[in-house]
Formats: structure tokens, sequence, C-alpha cells
């Protein structure tokens, strides 16, 4: 692999997407929700003033686990399928494919990178102003989720351009995609929930959490913001199946880094062997 | 020693607790002049009076022939336990800063009083200072170095007698704190106990322990990493107020006791704040149960109770805040129960307790509901519980909505029986459940209903800032935030060139 055709691929599509008015939109969208939220969970201080950061923080979660995931999708399945002829016009260049995938994936990580990163320094900045000494460390695990959950749908919008190539139907199954993991995979499991006999049901339910990144990450979230203790026996029970704290923590890194990779090696092969 | 029990005592008990202090200071006499007596009874009244009067001079008589027994280097007596020795029923002995060593055994009616802090250090064997006669008094005294045996009720203070004053000492390296064996009537006040923090909490005593001993007073003492803070064994009406208890196990533990009293005292950062076992017609009012927080961490749990009685009280940032099981006939009432994981954690076998008037503020869930329903009665008379979720109306302005509080929503309700589905809590999933149980109500969840919630929250009358988190500027975030909004416009602004080559 190339880096250097990488990076200029990489930083080609960063400027096409700074100059996209997605990004614009996205940006300002989320500027403005997380600077609201912030404002008003520390500065109006809620009802009583307790718990201040940690609340307001899971706010922040709540709608990062909405929006990362669906601008993610979009800004990749709308870059990954370019139907003009700045597309045939790169793939006519002396680069491998697997180079124009890659580059392409960094350069609109770089593009919601930024969106967020900005976001989430303002909206810090005021967190700052009242949080007292907890949120240090954090408020950046709460961002880099965030990053980590971009990548992964990122990787996903890859997979879905190389398998439905024309832009239009991979838009459809983006969205499609971004309900699932969002919505209807959580249903599908609380619901699962009540079919199987206890024991099925509760290794079912853990089992589950590694089939969604969104749920990873709003447990592991969670659970460094509000305190381990937030999900009751059923977060103790969860820590002791994946063998106490630390352990946890790489199980989870682990398992997101291969959200991260599967999707992309698997559209990288998919390229591989398209007639373009 | 139930034999023993002094008449205006008894009667004070079955009457009300308030009339306590009073009989305990002797002056059950006086408070009787105060009622009005029939005429036949004026003669009776009149020998009580003389009776009275003598009994007034008597003691200060007595009290000017008590000496004072000074302690210290270049005094009478270089070290306590000789003073003891030669002092008689009545008499103080004053101890001069200084370190003085070995145990104390006190078998006579004495005033121990030390001036400029003096430090008592037991010799590790047995309890530090053991207190056998009525009517002693210890204060101003540091006490440290007791043995580790907590069968034998190793101490920094162990009482066998009744009628004891204990104040203003500091307790330290200590098994237990003050130890009240079949001890009735004392008074314990503004002491500061810390216990063996090296130590597994098993292994460790209460701050203050109460066995059998009845009648007594417990103020404004400060108590930390001990097993217990407050342990309190088959013993009835006693009081506890402004204490603080941190860094404990259960912060107060009630076992088999019953019609005590506990007022404005504050717990945080304990496994329980409070936990009430076997234990009838308690009542507290004011207190605050803070910071409880770990997996099976509570405000407040009750087990096997009946008829308490809570009001104005706090429960804030409790992993959760009120767990009850078989708790029964009891009222919640103007207590707010705010920000914690769980508000109420209850189980089906706790029976007819009312909750009225209470805030219910900003919980992550505000029940869980282990078993199908209970017979919880969330209003009574028309009035029920402020609810910072409600999303009611109220159109006749009675201050209470027009439309009943569900308190727990469809997903809530699974999960009080199948407690891993917590995983999901604050998912989009959980809301959507919420959200069509709202649309459909042929999603049939629990039936804990407010059918009167209020519009507004019930004014609470305890302010308590130490327990709020010091809201100040976090320069590291703020740094890092900074930094982060920075890299971003580095991010942007770098490839901003690479437009122009």
């Amino acid at each position: 692999m190339d880096t250097n055709a990488i990076r200029t691929i990489g930083r080609q599509e960063l400027m096409i997407n700074v100059r996209n008015r997605w990004t614009l939109v996205f940006a300002a969208v989320f500027g403005v929700l997380v600077l609201s939220i912030s404002y008003f969970g520390m500065i109006t201080g809620g009802s009583l003033g307790f718990q201040g950061f940690a609340r307001t923080s899971a706010s922040l979660l709540n709608m990062v686990l909405y929006i990362v995931p669906l601008v993610a999708l979009v800004m990749g399945t709308l870059s990954f399928t370019s139907e003009t002829s700045a597309g045939e016009l790169l793939f006519a260049q002396p680069v491998t494919r697997g180079e124009i995938l890659i580059g392409k994936f960094l350069g609109v990580f770089a593009s919601i990178f930024t969106a967020t990163v900005i976001g989430f320094g303002l909206a810090g900045v005021i967190i700052a102003a009242k949080a007292g000494p907890e949120g240090s460390l954090r408020y950046p695990t709460l961002v880099a989720y965030s990053l980590l959950l971009a990548l992964i749908f990122l990787s996903l919008s890859a997979l879905i351009s190389a398998i439905c190539r024309r832009k239009t139907k991979a838009l459809g199954v983006a969205l499609f995609a971004w309900f699932f993991f969002v919505l209807f995979y959580d249903l599908l499991v609380i619901g699962g929930t009540f079919l199987f006999k206890e024991r099925t049901a509760n290794s079912l339910i853990f089992g589950s959490l590694f089939g969604n990144p969104v749920d990873m990450v709003r447990v592991a979230s969670l659970m460094t913001l509000n305190g381990k203790e937030i999900f009751g026996a059923g977060g103790a029970a969860l820590l002791r199946f994946l063998g106490g704290e630390t352990s946890s923590l790489i199980v989870l890194l682990i398992a997101l880094s291969v959200w991260v990779i599967a999707p992309l090696i698997a559209a990288q092969q998919l390229l591989k062997r398209q007639d373009i | 020693m139930s034999s023993q029990i002094p008449k205006p005592v008894a009667a004070a008990r079955s009457s009300g607790l308030l009339f306590l202090t009073a009989a305990n200071l002797g002056l059950a006499p006086q408070a009787l002049r105060c009622c009005p007596l029939p005429r036949t009874q004026h003669t009776t009244f009149k020998t009580l009076q003389v009776f009275l009067i003598a009994l007034i001079l008597f003691f200060t008589v007595s009290s000017a022939s008590a000496a004072t027994l000074d302690v210290g280097q270049g005094r009478r007596f270089d070290s306590i336990q000789s003073a003891i020795d030669a002092a008689h029923d009545g008499d103080k002995i004053r101890v001069n800063a200084g370190t003085y060593s070995g145990n104390l055994i006190i078998k006579k009616r004495l005033i121990l009083e030390g001036a400029n802090n003096p430090v008592l250090r037991g010799d590790g064997a047995g309890s530090v200072i053991s207190i056998f006669a009525d009517g002693c008094a210890v204060r101003g005294f540091t006490i440290e170095h007791s043995d580790g045996d907590l069968t034998r009720e190793d101490s920094g203070i162990l009482l066998k007698s009744s009628n004891n004053v204990i104040e203003d000492n500091q307790l330290r390296d200590i098994l237990y704190g003050i130890y009240l064996f079949s001890s009735r009537a004392n008074t314990i006040r503004s002491n500061r106990i810390h216990g063996r923090p090296e130590l597994e909490e098993g292994d460790r005593g209460a701050g203050l322990h109460l066995w059998n001993s009845p009648d007594n007073i417990i103020e404004d003492n400060t108590i930390s990493e001990t097993r217990d803070g407050i342990y309190v064994q088959s013993c009835n009406g006693n009081q506890m107020r402004r204490n603080r208890v941190t860094k404990v196990r259960y912060g107060l533990h009630y076992m088999f006791s019953d019609a005590n009293v506990f007022e404005d005292n504050f717990f945080s950062n304990n496994v329980a704040g409070a936990a009430i076992m076997y234990s009838n017609r308690i009542e507290f009012r004011r207190n605050a149960f803070v910071h409880n927080r770990g997996f099976s961490s509570f405000g407040i749990l009750f087990q096997e109770c009946n008829q308490l009685k809570a009001e104005d009280n706090y429960f804030v940032d409790n992993a959760t805040g009120i767990f009850m099981e078989a708790l029964r006939e009891s009222s919640f009432r103007h207590n707010t129960i705010a920000n914690n994981d769980v508000a109420i954690q209850m189980f089906s076998s706790a029976d007819g307790n009312v909750f009225t008037e209470n805030n219910f503020v900003d919980n992550l869930s505000p029940l869980q509901l282990i078993g199908r329903n209970t017979n919880t009665k969330w209003s009574e008379n028309g009035r029920g519980n402020f609810w910072s979720d409600y999303d009611g109306y109220d159109l006749n302005g009675d201050e209470r909505g027009d439309l009943p509080q569900k308190i727990q929503n469809v997903f809530e309700y699974l999960e009080g029986n199948h407690p891993r589905l917590r995983i999901y809590l604050d998912s989009p999933a959980a809301k959507a459940m919420a959200v069509a149980e709202k649309t459909f109500p042929i999603l049939r969840g629990s039936g804990e209903v407010d059918s009167a919630p209020l519009m507004h929250p019930v004014p609470a009358h305890y302010e308590f800032s130490d327990a709020r988190p010091v809201q100040r500027m976090n320069a590291g975030l703020m740094i890092s935030s900074i930094m982060l909004a920075a890299v971003a416009g580095f991010v942007v602004w770098t490839n901003q060139r690479f437009r122009a080559r």
C-alpha cells in the first residue's frame, strides 16, 4: 500500500466534504444540540444540581447514539458511491482499489472527526465551567467512544456501498441499517428474552450486546460516565460474565475493532473483484 | 436489669419520647408541678414541694463537698488510675495535657475531664475505658489503641452502667468506638470516632454499638471507617440527632429495636445510609442519605418492619434510593428522592405503605418492582407526589395533574423481573416501548399509579449544602476541550493549504 497515495486521496476527500453542505449541516446541528444540552444540563443545573456532570454527559451520549451512526452512514455512502466522473477519474489513476478505499475512509472520517470534535470541544468548555474534579477523564472517554462509533458505521457504509454499488440503493440500505442498529435490534432482543428459558435468555442478553456496536458503546459509556453500578445487578452479572473490569474493557475494545476492520476488509475483497 | 426501670422513665417511654430528656435529668417532679392538680390533692402537692427543696439542698451540699483531683506532670497525681483509686463518689478528675498509657476501669461515680486534649492510650488488651458505675462523665479526651477481639467488646469506651455522659472525645485506632452494654439513659454527644480502615469491613466493630440499651440520646457525633456507624440491637426508645456517618457499611443499623427516633443525621458514601431490620414504629425526619453508590448500595434499606414514619428526608445520588422488603403500613411524607439510579426498589412483600407529598426528581428509574404488584398507596386524601417526568396537565388549576401518573413504564416493569434487561436502560428501544405504551394502551404493564400527582414540588425545608458536589471550574477539562476544538481547526487549516497547491 502506498501511504502517499492514501494521504492524497484522503486529503482530497476531506476537502470535498468540508465544502459539502452535508458536513456543514451536520456540524451545525451537532454543535447546536451539544451546546444546548450542556448549557441546560450544567448552567441551569437541573432542579437540584446533583450529578450535573453524569446526567449531562449521559444526555450527550443519547444524542450521539442517534446522530453519529446516521451521519457516518450517509456521508460514507455518499462518498464511497461516487457516480460522477470524479470517481472514474480516480479509479483510472495508478492506485490500487484498496488504497482508494482506505484513503476515502480516512478522508470522510477526518471530516466527521472535525465536525464532532468542534462540537465536543465547545460543549466541553461549558461543562468544564461547573464540572468540578470528576469529568477530567470521563468526558474524553465519551468523545473517544463517539469517534469509534463513527469509525464503525463508516466501515459499514463502505461495505454497503460495495454491495449495492448504486448510490440511491446504497442510501436506502444505509438508512435501514441505521434503523436496525439503533432501534430494531434492541426491540428484537428484549422481545426474544421472553421467548426463551431464563438461562438461554440471560446469555442471549449478554451475547446480543456484541452484535450491535451501538449497544456496546452505550453500555460502556454509561458505565464510564455514571459509574459501573448504573445497570444494577445486571451490570454486575455482565462484568462477571466478561471476567472483571479490565478484561471487560479489553473484550469491548477488541469487539469494537473487529466491527471497524471486518466490514472494511469485506468491502475491499468485494471491490477487488468488481467490474467498475 | 429491666426490672429496675425508674417509674418516670417508664412513664415517659410509654407516653412519648420527647419527655425522655426531662426524665433523665431528674426533672420529672418539676414537670408534675406544671400540671393543674385538683384541690383535694393540695396537701400532697405541698409535701412534694418540701421534698423537692430538700432534694435541691442535698444536691447543692453534696456537690460543694465534691473534690477536684488534678492529674498531670507536677500535679497531685501522675497517673489517672491512682486518682481514680483515691477519689470518692461524685468527685471530678481533671486530666491535663499529655499522653497517659494504660486502660482505665471506673467503678465509682466520677467525672473525668480532659483539659487541653490529653491522650489516653490503652495497653492494647481489652477496652481503653470501662465504666461500671452509674452517672459518670467522660469529656475532652483523645482515646486510642484498644484490643481487637470482636467477641469481647474491645472498645474505646465500654459502658456497662447507666446515666453516663460521654462527650467531646476523639476516638481512633479502636475496634468499637463506644459500646453500650445493657446501659440505659446515657448521653453520647459530640464525639469523633474513626475506626481501623486497614481492617476488612467484617473485622471492624461499630462506631457506636448499642446492645440492650434503651433510652439513650446520641447527638452530634462524627463517625467514619468503622463497620456500621451506629449499630442498635434490641434497644427501644433511643434518639439520634445530627450525627454524621461516612465510609462505613451501614450508617445506622437497627435490629429488633422499636420506637426509636432519628433526626437531622447525615449519611454519605456508605454501603447503605441506614438499614432498618425487624424493627417497628421507628420515626425519622430530615436525614440526608446521599452518595451511597455501588452494585448493591442503598440510601435506606428496610427488611421486615412495621409502621415506620419517614418525613422530610433526602435520598439523593444513591444507586438505589429506598429498598424495601416486607415493609408494612409505613408512611413516607415530604421526602425528596432525587438523582438516584433507581428511586425505589420494592419487593411485592411490601404491603400497605403510603407515599404522599414526596418529590421524585430526575431518577433514572422511579420504581423497580420485584414481583407483580403491591398494595402501595401513591396518594392519600387526594394528594399524590411530585414526579419530575410527569407530562400531564392541570386544567382545573387545583395544583394536581388531571391525568394519573403511571409510575413505571413497560420497560421498567419488565426489567423488574428480568434484572439483566437493565443493560438496555436508556436505549432508544426502551424509550420507544414507553412511547408505544402511551400510544397503544393495549400494552399492559405495571399497575402502580399515582392518581393525584402534584404539579409543583413540595418545598424542601432542609438545606444541606455540604452534600452537594462542589461546582467549580475543571481546568484540565477546560484545557483539553479547547485543545480538541483547536485540533479540529488545525485539520481543516492544514488541508486548506492542500487545495492551494
